[in-house]
């Protein structure tokens, strides 16, 4: 009961905001609370322009990349969680970002966010988490929280529109 | 679009909602929204149990449990090609079953479903309304679409939260 009653408040408090930079950044801080992580990025798909946004990235400002580049951009097209607990290893990575930012990426999960035409509309990507990275536990939670949010997220960006 | 004011004011349902701790309290409550919302006469929403290939409800507004061979009617069309379907004469339509109208005495003359996706992107549910007015269109798919997903994650949550309960008291 526990859990359901803090996944239910948390969804109350998602549903009061009124901007989706609020819904992104409630969103991140429970995404990372979930699984301990230390950093959360949502990327939002924007088909048109073929890029994947953030505005929101703990401090570092707002990232543009292709849809279909780094472990996000193959979290996209492959439509599937990912999870990387060696990212100097896996060719997806781009370390660029490490570089530009100076924080040091140990180990990554990225999960597609469903719109309700069952399209990928975002990626929530979580970093470091404490000790010994990412597992399936962590993609299982993350998916049904991704699933949770969704509806709130969808709704908020379509107001934006 | 007929519902831009509706979307806005979705996420006031949506409080509401996630103050619902069963599905015998959250049931009626998206029932009525989705009614009053599209203008239907009558809700239901299936909960579908893939295990025996069954679907059950709750609630149609007066009828109490009904239970569904999941490859039968509208509702089982749905759960087959995974889309939602409008049947604006619904005695015409192939694969419409009168069964239900039979046992309630209520006569179906429209029909919308869509299906209830969790996130894993199995289907978890049907979500029906019956008679409009005007027959249902293409904006009302487009809103029951939209809703379905909206209400997937609170019952998917207690769905999930049920089945672990019941678990835990096996253990007992």
């Amino acid at each position: 009961m526990k859990n359901f009653d803090q996944i239910a408040e948390f969804g109350q408090k998602l549903m009061r905001l009124k901007n989706v930079e609020q819904v992104l950044e409630l969103i991140s801080d429970k995404a990372k609370s979930l699984v301990d992580a230390d950093r959360c990025s949502i990327f939002i798909v924007d088909k048109e322009d073929k890029i994947l946004w953030t505005k929101f990235s703990d401090g570092l400002g707002r990232i543009v990349i292709a849809l279909d580049s780094g472990v996000v951009g193959d979290t996209y097209s492959k439509q599937k969680s990912q999870i990387v607990n060696e990212p100097y290893d896996d060719e997806r990575f781009l370390q660029n970002i490490d570089k530009q930012s100076g924080y040091k990426t140990e180990n990554m999960i990225t999960v597609p966010i469903f719109d309700s035409k069952r399209n990928v509309m975002g990626i929530i990507q979580l970093l470091n988490k404490f000790r010994n990275g990412f597992n399936e536990a962590d993609e299982e939670v993350l998916a049904f929280f991704a699933n949770y949010v969704s509806g709130s997220l969808e709704l908020a960006l379509l107001q934006e529109n | 679009m007929k519902y831009t004011d509706t979307y806005i004011k979705l996420a006031d349902f949506g409080r509401e909602l996630l103050q619902k701790k069963s599905l015998s309290e959250g049931l009626p409550h998206i029932a009525k929204y989705a009614k009053d919302v599209i203008l239907a006469r009558r809700c239901s929403i299936y909960i579908y149990n893939s295990e025996n290939d069954e679907l059950w409800t709750t609630l149609a507004d007066g009828i109490s449990k009904i239970k569904l061979n999941a490859n039968k009617g509208i509702v089982g069309q749905t759960i087959r090609t995974q889309k939602p379907i409008i049947v604006n004469n619904a005695y015409a339509h192939p694969n419409f079953s009168s069964a239900v109208d039979k046992e309630t005495g209520y006569k179906t003359n429209n029909i919308i479903t869509t299906p209830i996706f969790n996130s894993k992107r199995e289907i978890i549910g049907v979500l029906q309304l019956l008679n409009k007015d005007e027959g249902f269109d293409e904006d009302d798919v487009k809103f029951m679409i939209f809703f379905a997903h909206y209400v997937s994650g609170f019952l998917e949550l207690i769905t999930k939260y049920k089945i672990t309960k019941s678990k835990n008291n096996e253990k007992l």
